[in-house]
Parts: structure tokens; C-alpha cells; sequence
């Protein structure tokens, strides 16, 4: 009886969770469908058309596409790479050492992601009309520390935290300097936040939209300003914005597949008395 | 190993002095415990021999050599934590490897495995060697990091409390087991915890540490049985000391005791010596010191007894304790477990005068006590 | 007041759906407890061995899977928990944060409705009792650990129950706050005379408090009797190495037969031991049992003594006393001894043992072996 039941009870779940996974799923599942269709059936609802793959030809040969993805890529790794080397030092420094206003700047970097970018984007377009940073890989690196830092400090600071003061003691002890106690003893330890505060402020950093729109166009590119430009004056190709877009998800998408693996935590537990 | 010596160490937080003026002078070869109340201060010395903490003032020295501006790993010490410490991400071979793979303490790969297997094995955990931390019992990261500890010879060889997260069964075996392989240490040990039992047991010398002084130092048997004040008296033992308020006064050329509560007056029995230092403080306020186990009870009168009433009556293991009162005095004695005593009934209780020491009422200072000469000849009493 | 009586009683957790594997997953498997009127019963054993859900059953907060429990002459099982008149304290301090100390010591009389000068009267009477009279004004939060306790038990007991239920009320305090309050516990129960079901896993509390140990193991009773009885008659050798500190040294023997008596003989050791004659009807040569005897049973013999020369493994002075280990094949023999003498490691010593304080136990089912 009991196992009817529950058998029952799962079959339910799961018709519940399917419902939802396709309502969820829709725009993007409408997205990648729009990719095969020809112009003309764009504008059809039904799911009956004649796929052809025209529109990746255009989007990939016969646009810039390939240039604003690495465009995209320069810029977003770039900025996490810069948070890393910087972040995971100041994560440190915020996790262990006593120095005064500790607290205060701790909120300080978070406060950061609280401003909405369109209200310091102006400021900071004068500002890098006159640093002569505007339109630069630099430029853009620069200012999304503003997407990135806060992330990663905040996520790798509580695994240092988590980290008991005495094992690195114990290491010390043991006759190791500090930088190998950093790479042998502690890297490890936060491996699993450090990567996951990484992809996630590669894959934020990669759909980031107003700071580029504003801050860059020409030389530099992004994926996400370069979209627009399917969006002609007068013509409108659908598909091909649906392929930009696809393409452009897609590493967010793996990432955000990775990070679900590293999310595990644990690691550092056991280590400590129980 | 190294004789330790620590001169006038001061330690600050902020405004909280944890170490006041500490000095101390550990033997080559010597194991030597700290032992006081949680807060005293105990782990922030081994701190500083360790070389984890700086002093704000005094001198660490090895052999003689000033260590303040050593790092701590350049000092070649190895050191035991209260939270074990363990590398959560090495199995407890790599754990135990971890010392001797380190720049400075670096042997070969064959040198580590058979230290290790000699280790472990002396520390019945061979076979954990290839866990991780997080798979072992409280009891065996106590093993492996005590282990860890071991593969190494240093100089100094520090323990925090190795054993204070264990429960009471697993303590005492381990500190018994501690103490059969302690001979094979052959370095210089400094031992921290608040448990007398394991003061008493391991240390050839102990520390009293609290609020950041050092109290007394001396054997375990100086200690025990001449206690420079009560404070100390009643950290060691278990159930504690009795302290027994009372005046002494000069008799027919001997002394009498009057106990405060109740004033019953008891003729000391006769010790040459003992009275001359009575004579020297001529008659005062002291307080009695007898250990519980000096204390005979009876549950019926007899004769030269002092009447009480059971407060309590309750096992410590193998044997029991009688709390027994009178008035606002309260005795501890031993008792054998599974006695049929009631609370409130009525016992009577004997004091062994001749176990007694006494304190000074005011300043509680250990002023005397019975037999001292003997037990300063048994306690390798130092002054 | 009342005693409390649990017959036949079983509980098992319906783990469908998660362990399918697991068997007679019993948590309490037959369990049977009297407690008269105004006893103090400890429910004792190693965690998870069934003792807090047996209390859980008591209180009715658990259901019951089969069985019967009578407080005084009526049974309980179907009884809601708030008409059973019991009194719970247990393990966390459930206080309710924005009343005061007062108003939670009396949060359950006013529920019932009780009037509000009855209800002071009974406060104030309880308060010097459980030592809390000048705590009465306090908020919980500002309370110390053992004072949280007492409040605790004070709420437990103003409702003057039939039966009360404690749950390691103990296991939050450290050190001497807890002997402390063991005292007062035993003396506060002792005054109220009130039937007490008390859980632990601490053997010194069961004890020291208890007129009556219930040892539990695995869901199953192992001993119900006095610490006397549970001390100096163990039914088996989980009991006997549960109770006491250091635990009952047990040693695997193999009996051998002398002329006119028979030695207990150890693997890899010299140790002999006589076998004292009453257990000559159960053994025999090449017998082979486990032998108990506790550390206080173990005596150093003086220079005529015919016992066993051994070596001192392990030598520990302890101030109020010393004890001594001696290897016997793998296992440490311990012994206490009030002797002052000072041995050291590779002293021999003779060793002896008290005769009728040794215990055989089966080499397979742990259970006792009584001389017949």
C-alpha cells in the first residue's frame, strides 16, 4: 500500500517539475528554434518550418561575430583574473588580520553591487574620456572590478573564515614559509569557492550591458552591445539575433554547469575538532 | 632538544594582559606541563615558544639563544593543537608526511615512509593511514595529530590540551598511553591542560599557571602535597581539598585547632617542626587543609566524632564521595561506590590530623603542614 | 504522585523509502521498567541506544509502536502529552525569550487557567528551591547556563506532576557547574519526592543520582537495578565496562587445571591468576572466557605474596591516588592502588587479585557466567 503510495507521489512530482522545467524553459527553447528558421517563417507560431542553418552562415562569415566574442572573452576573463590576483589577497587580509574600520570596508566593496550601473555610468564615461581609457580592453577591465570584486571577495572571504586559524599555525609549525602554507594548505581549502566565485563573476561580467554600451562600441565590442546591431533600421533579422544570442549564452550556460559541481562544500569540514 | 627558557614575558589584547611578566626555565629532556584554569594564559606561552605569537616584552631562548625574532618556522619545534589542526584535504598519511616534506625539514621519501610506519604503529593507528580527516573519531585525529607531531625531532615538542575534546573513558585511556610512550619522546615536551590528572601524571614538573603569572612550579608530589596556596590546593585533586576555617592557640606546650563553625577543639598531635613555625606566627586565623581522602566517616556516633548530616553522596568512578555538613561547613570524604546513604541522614566524621596542612586565613598562603621534611624528600621539593 | 509501569514496549521508525535494507530497526525492542511511587530511574546507555526515545514515548511526544505504559494505575498510550501530568526538562533550554523569568516558570499554570495569586504562591515556593528567587526578574537571555537549568526544572516542577521527565539536563554545563548542579538536582528531588525518569550517557550522573539504572543498549534492556548492583554484579560485559571509571579490566583467558585448582592463563603473558573455587563447577581445563575485574580489585602484593611477578608498563601518580598498567598480552591491565610508594616503568611487582570480586563472562555473547 505504502509503496503505491509514494510511487504515486513520485510519478506526480515529476509530471509537476516537467510542467515547470518547459514553462521555465520556453523563451530559450523559442530562441533556439527561431536559429533554423528562415526570415520569412520567422513571425509564425507554429512549429511546423524548414530548418536550414543560414542564419549561423551569416552570423558567423559574414559578420563580426567572431571578433565581438573574443571581444567578450578578453574582457570578462580579464576582469576576473584581475579580481582573483586582487581579491583573494584582500579576502585574506579581510578573513584574518584585525586593523581597524575591518568591518566598514568590507561593506564598502559590497555596497558597490548595490548602485544600479546607469547611475555612475556618466560620471565615469567623462571620467574615462579624460584617462584616455575610453573604448579600451583596459578601460572595460577596469570597471567591471565593479561586477566581479565584490563577488569573489565576499564568497572567498567566508571560506577563509571557515579555515581554522591553527592550520596554518600547524603548517608554519611544520617549517613551511608563507606562500607555500597559501598554495599547499590553503589554495585547496578554497578551490571550490574561489571557482565558483570566479564563473560566476565571468558569466555576470559576460552579460553585463550598460557599462559597454556606454563605456566602449568601436574599437571594443562585447557580445551583448554587438547584438543590437542585428536589430537594423529598417530590417529586423530575427534569426540572426537568435543565433548571436544562442552562441553568446552558451559559455554562461556551461559555466553555470560547472559551478553546480564546485557548489559542494564540506571540504573544510572534518578537519577540526567535531 | 633544547633547554626553554622564557624571561619576564609580557602579552597584551588590546587592553587584556594574557601574560604577566612569565618566567620559566624548562630542563633539556624535561617534560613539563602548564596547567591552571581555562583563561589563564597557558596556550598563549606556548604561543610564544612556538614562535606563533611575539611577546610584547621578555625573551624566549633555546639553548640560550634569543628566539624572539625567529619565525616560527625556523624554530624547529613541533606542535600539537587543541583542534588537531589536520590538513583537511590529505589523507592522514600526507598529513603526517606533511613536516618532513617541507623545505626546511626535507627527507627523502623512504625516511618518511618508515618514520611513519614506526609512528603510527606506536600509536596504534596504522591502519588509517590512508583516511582523511574527515573520516576519523575525535580520538584518532587526537592520535594523528599527535602523530604528525612525533615523525619529526625537534627541539621543543608543544602540546595544547591534546586531549581536552575527548570524553572522560577515552581521556584517561589515551593519557595513559600517552604516558607509556612518553619515554620515547627523548625531547623536550611542554605539555598544556587544565585536567590535574593529566598535570599530575605526565609532567616531571609543573607549572601553575593563572591570570597570566606563573603560581608554582615544582614535581607533581611538591605540588600536591605543598600547595604555596589554596587556590592551588583546591586545583589539585579531585574531589577538591577541604579548607577548614579555624584559630590556632598554644596549649600545655603543644597546639589546639578550633574550628570556626561549630567550635570544636581538636589537640594537634605532636610535629617538632611544624609547631616552631606555629610559634614563629604565634597564635592566628587559619584554614585546615585536608584532602578527602584523609577524612573517616561512620554512620554510627563514635567516639571523638564530629556530628554531620549527608549532603550529597555521589560516584567519581571507582569510589564515591560523602559531602557531609555542619552548619555552613561542608567535608568531602571518600567512600566506596553503592553505599545506602540518605541525604540529610546522619554521619560522623573523623579529621587524620596528621595529613593536615594550613593556610593563612587572610592572604591564604600554605604556611605549613605535617611531615614537611619527609615530603619535601619524596616531592624533590626545589626552593 | 504516581510510579511509572512500561510493559512490552517496541518502536520502530518506518524508514520505507530510505534504508530498504535495514531489518528489525527497532529503536526500543521490548522494553520493560517499574518505577514506584518516588523513585528516581536513569535511563542510561551509549547515544542512540534507544533511552530519549523511550522518554519521548513516556511524555507521549513519540508514538508508540506497541506496548503500554501506565502512569500510577492508568495507561497512557492514547493520553494527549498535556494530560499525562508529567514535567519535562530537557537537553535545550526551550525558554520562551520575551517573557521574564517569572512569567516562564509560571507561562504553563496560567494556561490552565490557574488564579493569579495561586500561581505567585506557587513561584515563590519553588523558586528558593531551585535557587532562582532572584533571578525571578530577568529576562532569559542574561542567564548563565546552569541558571537557565534551574529555571528549567523549576517550570518542570511548579505543575506539581505525577512523573518527571528529565533529558540530559546536564550535558550543556562544563565541569563544576555541572557537578554542582547534579547535587541539586539530587537534593531537590529528594525534597519533592517526586517519581523521576532521568536520561544520560553519563554513567558517573546515573550513579550518583539514581536509586535505580536501567542500562539500555542497541534499543534493548541490558540491567535494571541499583548503582550497587549494576557496580558489583554486572549481567554482562557491556554492562560491566560501561559503569565505572577506568572501566573493568577484561581479559581473554584460557582456564588451565592444576592439581587442586584451576589458574586463569593469558595469551603471550606469565600472568596467573587462581581461579576462585566457587567457579570450579562452570570451568574446566582449556576452558576458555573472558575475566573482569575491576582496577580497585587488583592489589600489589607485599614481599611474601605468591602472586605473579609482572612489569610495571605505565606508573601514574595522581595525587589522591596511583594507578598502574601492566601489560597482559595486547591488553593494559590497570590497577588502582592508594600505595605511596613511587614505581616506575620495568618495576616488578606481585600481582594479586580479589578473588571474589572477579567476574567470567562469555567468550562469545558477552553474558555473565555465574558459579552454579
Amino acid at each position: 500500500m505504502k509503496t503505491n503510495k509514494s510511487l504515486l507521489g513520485s510519478i506526480v512530482q515529476n509530471v509537476l517539475l516537467v510542467i515547470y522545467a518547459v514553462f521555465a524553459l520556453f523563451p530559450l527553447i523559442w530562441m533556439v528554434i527561431l536559429t533554423f528558421k528562415p526570415d520569412a517563417e520567422i513571425y509564425t507560431t507554429t512549429f511546423v518550418f524548414h530548418p536550414t542553418l543560414n542564419n549561423y552562415r551569416v552570423v558567423l562569415f559574414e559578420t563580426d561575430y567572431l571578433r565581438y566574442l573574443r571581444d567578450s572573452l578578453i574582457v570578462s576573463a580579464g576582469a576576473v583574473a584581475v579580481s582573483v590576483l586582487a581579491g583573494v589577497p584582500a579576502a585574506y587580509a579581510l578573513a584574518r588580520y584585525n586593523f581597524k574600520k575591518k568591518e566598514d570596508i568590507a561593506f564598502q566593496i559590497l555596497s558597490f553591487k548595490f548602485a544600479p550601473e546607469i547611475l555612475v555610468v556618466l560620471p565615469l564615461f567623462m571620467i574615462f574620456q579624460k584617462l584616455h581609457i575610453y573604448d579600451s580592453y583596459f578601460g572595460l577591465i577596469w570597471v567591471y572590478q565593479l561586477i566581479s570584486m565584490p563577488l569573489l571577495i565576499w564568497v572567498v572571504r567566508g571560506y577563509f573564515e571557515d579555515i581554522s586559524v591553527e592550520i596554518e599555525h600547524a603548517a608554519e609549525v611544520d617549517g613551511y614559509s608563507w606562500y607555500q602554507i597559501f598554495f599547499k594548505m590553503l589554495l585547496p581549502l578554497i578551490k571550490p569557492g574561489l571557482v565558483s566565485a570566479a564563473l560566476l563573476a565571468f558569466i555576470f561580467a559576460w552579460n553585463s550591458f550598460t557599462f559597454p554600451l556606454i563605456l566602449a562600441g568601436t574599437n571594443v565590442q562585447p557580445i551583448t552591445v554587438a547584438i543590437t546591431k542585428f536589430l537594423g533600421t529598417g530590417s529586423a533579422h530575427y534569426g540572426q539575433l537568435a543565433v548571436a544570442a544562442t552562441l553568446s549564452a552558451l559559455p554562461a550556460i556551461v559555466f553555470a554547469l560547472c559551478i553546480q559541481k564546485h557548489l559542494v562544500r564540506g571540504l573544510s569540514f572534518g578537519a577540526v575538532k567535531g | 632538544m633544547a633547554r626553554i627558557q622564557l624571561e619576564n614575558i609580557t602579552k597584551k589584547f588590546g587592553k587584556v594582559t594574557a601574560l604577566d611578566g612569565i618566567s620559566l626555565d624548562i630542563k633539556e629532556n624535561e617534560f613539563f606541563v602548564l596547567f591552571g584554569p581555562a583563561g589563564a594564559g597557558k596556550t598563549t606561552i606556548l604561543n610564544c615558544i612556538a614562535g606563533i605569537q611575539m611577546p610584547d616584552e621578555g625573551v624566549v631562548k633555546f639553548d640560550g639563544e634569543i628566539m624572539n625574532l625567529v619565525d616560527a618556522a625556523h624554530r624547529d619545534t613541533a606542535m600539537v593543537f587543541e583542534n588537531y589542526a589536520l590538513y583537511p584535504q590529505m589523507t592522514v598519511y600526507d598529513n603526517m608526511a606533511s613536516p618532513l616534506r617541507s623545505k626546511l625539514y626535507k627527507r627523502d621519501e623512504a625516511y618518511i615512509k618508515q618514520k611513519i610506519e614506526e609512528v603510527s604503529k606506536m600509536m596504534k593507528m596504522d591502519h588509517l593511514l590512508q583516511r582523511l580527516p574527515s573520516q576519523l573519531s575525535n580520538g584518532q585525529k587526537q592520535r594523528v595529530a599527535m602523530g604528525r607531531a612525533l615523525v619529526r625531532s625537534p627541539r621543543v615538542f608543544l602540546m595544547d590540551e591534546p586531549l581536552a575534546h575527548l570524553d572522560a573513558k577515552l581521556r584517561n585511556a589515551m593519557r595513559t598511553e600517552l604516558k607509556e610512550i612518553q619515554v620515547n619522546f627523548g625531547t623536550t615536551s611542554i605539555y598544556v591542560t587544565h585536567d590535574f590528572m593529566e598535570a599530575m601524571s605526565l609532567g616531571d614538573r609543573i607549572g601553575i599557571i593563572n591570570k597570566g603569572k606563573v603560581v608554582q612550579i615544582g614535581t607533581g608530589d611538591a605540588i600536591y602535597y605543598m600547595p604555596c596556596n589554596e587556590f592551588v590546593a583546591q586545583l589539585m585533586g579531585d574531589p577538591e581539598i577541604n579548607l577548614i576555617p579555624g584559630r590556632l592557640e598554644k596549649k600545655d606546650g603543644g597546639y589546639t585547632f578550633t574550628m570556626q563553625e561549630g567550635g570544636r577543639t581538636y589537640v594537634l598531635p605532636k610535629d617538632k617542626d611544624l609547631f616552631a613555625k606555629f610559634d614563629q606566627l604565634g597564635a592566628s586565623a587559619v584554614d585546615m587543609g585536608l584532602r578527602p581522602q584523609n577524612l573517616k566517616y561512620s554512620f554510627t556516633p563514635q567516639e571523638g566524632y564530629l556530628k554531620c548530616t549527608v549532603y550529597s553522596y555521589e560516584s567519581i568512578g571507582n569510589k564515591s564521595v560523602i559531602v557531609a555538613e555542619m552548619g555552613g561547613q561542608q567535608l568531602r570524604m571518600i567512600a566506596p561506590n553503592g553505599l545506602h546513604v540518605k541525604i540529610d541522614q546522619d554521619v560522623y566524621v573523623d579529621l587524620m590530623l596528621d595529613h593536615s596542612m594550613f593556610f593563612d586565613a587572610g592572604t591564604k598562603v600554605y604556611q605549613s603542614r605535617y611531615n614537611e621534611a619527609e615530603i619535601k624528600a619524596v616531592a624533590k621539593w626545589e626552593d | 504522585m504516581a510510579g511509572l509501569t512500561i510493559k512490552n514496549l517496541y518502536k520502530r521508525y518506518d524508514n520505507s523509502g530510505k534504508k530498504k535494507n535495514v531489518q528489525n530497526d527497532y529503536a526500543v525492542k521490548d522494553l520493560n521498567l517499574v518505577a514506584e511511587q518516588g523513585e528516581f530511574i536513569a535511563l542510561l546507555g551509549p547515544s542512540g541506544c534507544g533511552k530519549t526515545t523511550t522518554l519521548r514515548m513516556t511524555a507521549g511526544l513519540e508514538e508508540i509502536t506497541k506496548g503500554e505504559i501506565y502512569i500510577g494505575d492508568v495507561l497512557v498510550n492514547n493520553l494527549h502529552p498535556k494530560d499525562r501530568h508529567i514535567g519535562l526538562a530537557f537537553e535545550d533550554y526551550a525558554m520562551y525569550p520575551p517573557l521574564t523569568v517569572y512569567d516562564n516558570i509560571a507561562f504553563n499554570l496560567k494556561a490552565k487557567g490557574v488564579d493569579k495569586a495561586e500561581i505567585d504562591r506557587r513561584v515563590r515556593e519553588i523558586a528558593p528551591l531551585m535557587q532562582c528567587d532572584d533571578l525571578l526578574d530577568k529576562m532569559p537571555v542574561k542567564l548563565s547556563g546552569g541558571q537557565k537549568q534551574r529555571v528549567n526544572i523549576a517550570r518542570a516542577i511548579i505543575r506539581r506532576p505525577e512523573l518527571l521527565l528529565m533529558d540530559e539536563p546536564l550535558s550543556h554545563l562544563d565541569g563544576k557547574a555541572r557537578q554542582a548542579m547534579r547535587t541539586e538536582i539530587k537534593r531537590l528531588i529528594n525534597e519533592i519526592k517526586c517519581t523521576t525518569v532521568y536520561v544520560t550517557h553519563d554513567q558517573l550522573e546515573a550513579m550518583s543520582l539514581a536509586d535505580k539504572i536501567a542500562i539500555i543498549d542497541l534499543g534493548v534492556l541490558q540491567q535494571f537495578g541499583t548503582p550497587a548492583e549494576v557496580y558489583d554484579d554486572p549481567v554482562n560485559e557491556f554492562v560491566a565496562s560501561f559503569i565505572g571509571e577506568p572501566p573493568m579490566n577484561i581479559l581473554e583467558t584460557t582456564i588451565v587445571g592444576e592439581s587442586d585448582h584451576f589458574l586463569f592463563t593469558f595469551e603471550n603473558s606469565n600472568l596467573r591468576i587462581v581461579v576462585p573455587e566457587r567457579y570450579n563447577n562452570v570451568v574446566s581445563n582449556g576452558f576458555k572466557c573472558k575475566v573482569g575485574v575491576r582496577p580497585m580489585d587488583v592489589l600489589i602484593g607485599g614481599a611474601d605474596s605468591k602472586g605473579s611477578p609482572e612489569k610495571v608498563a605505565t606508573f601514574e601518580n595522581l595525587g589522591d591516588e596511583r594507578r598502574i598498567g601492566i601489560h597482559v598480552g595486547e591488553t593494559l591491565l590497570m590497577l588502582i592502588t592508594d600505595d605511596e610508594t613511587r614505581y616506575k616503568a620495568g618495576d616488578i611487582i606481585k600481582l594479586e587479585v580479589r578473588g571474589e570480586k572477579t567476574h567470567l563472562f562469555d567468550l562469545k555473547t558477552g553474558e555473565r557466567i555465574r558459579e552454579r
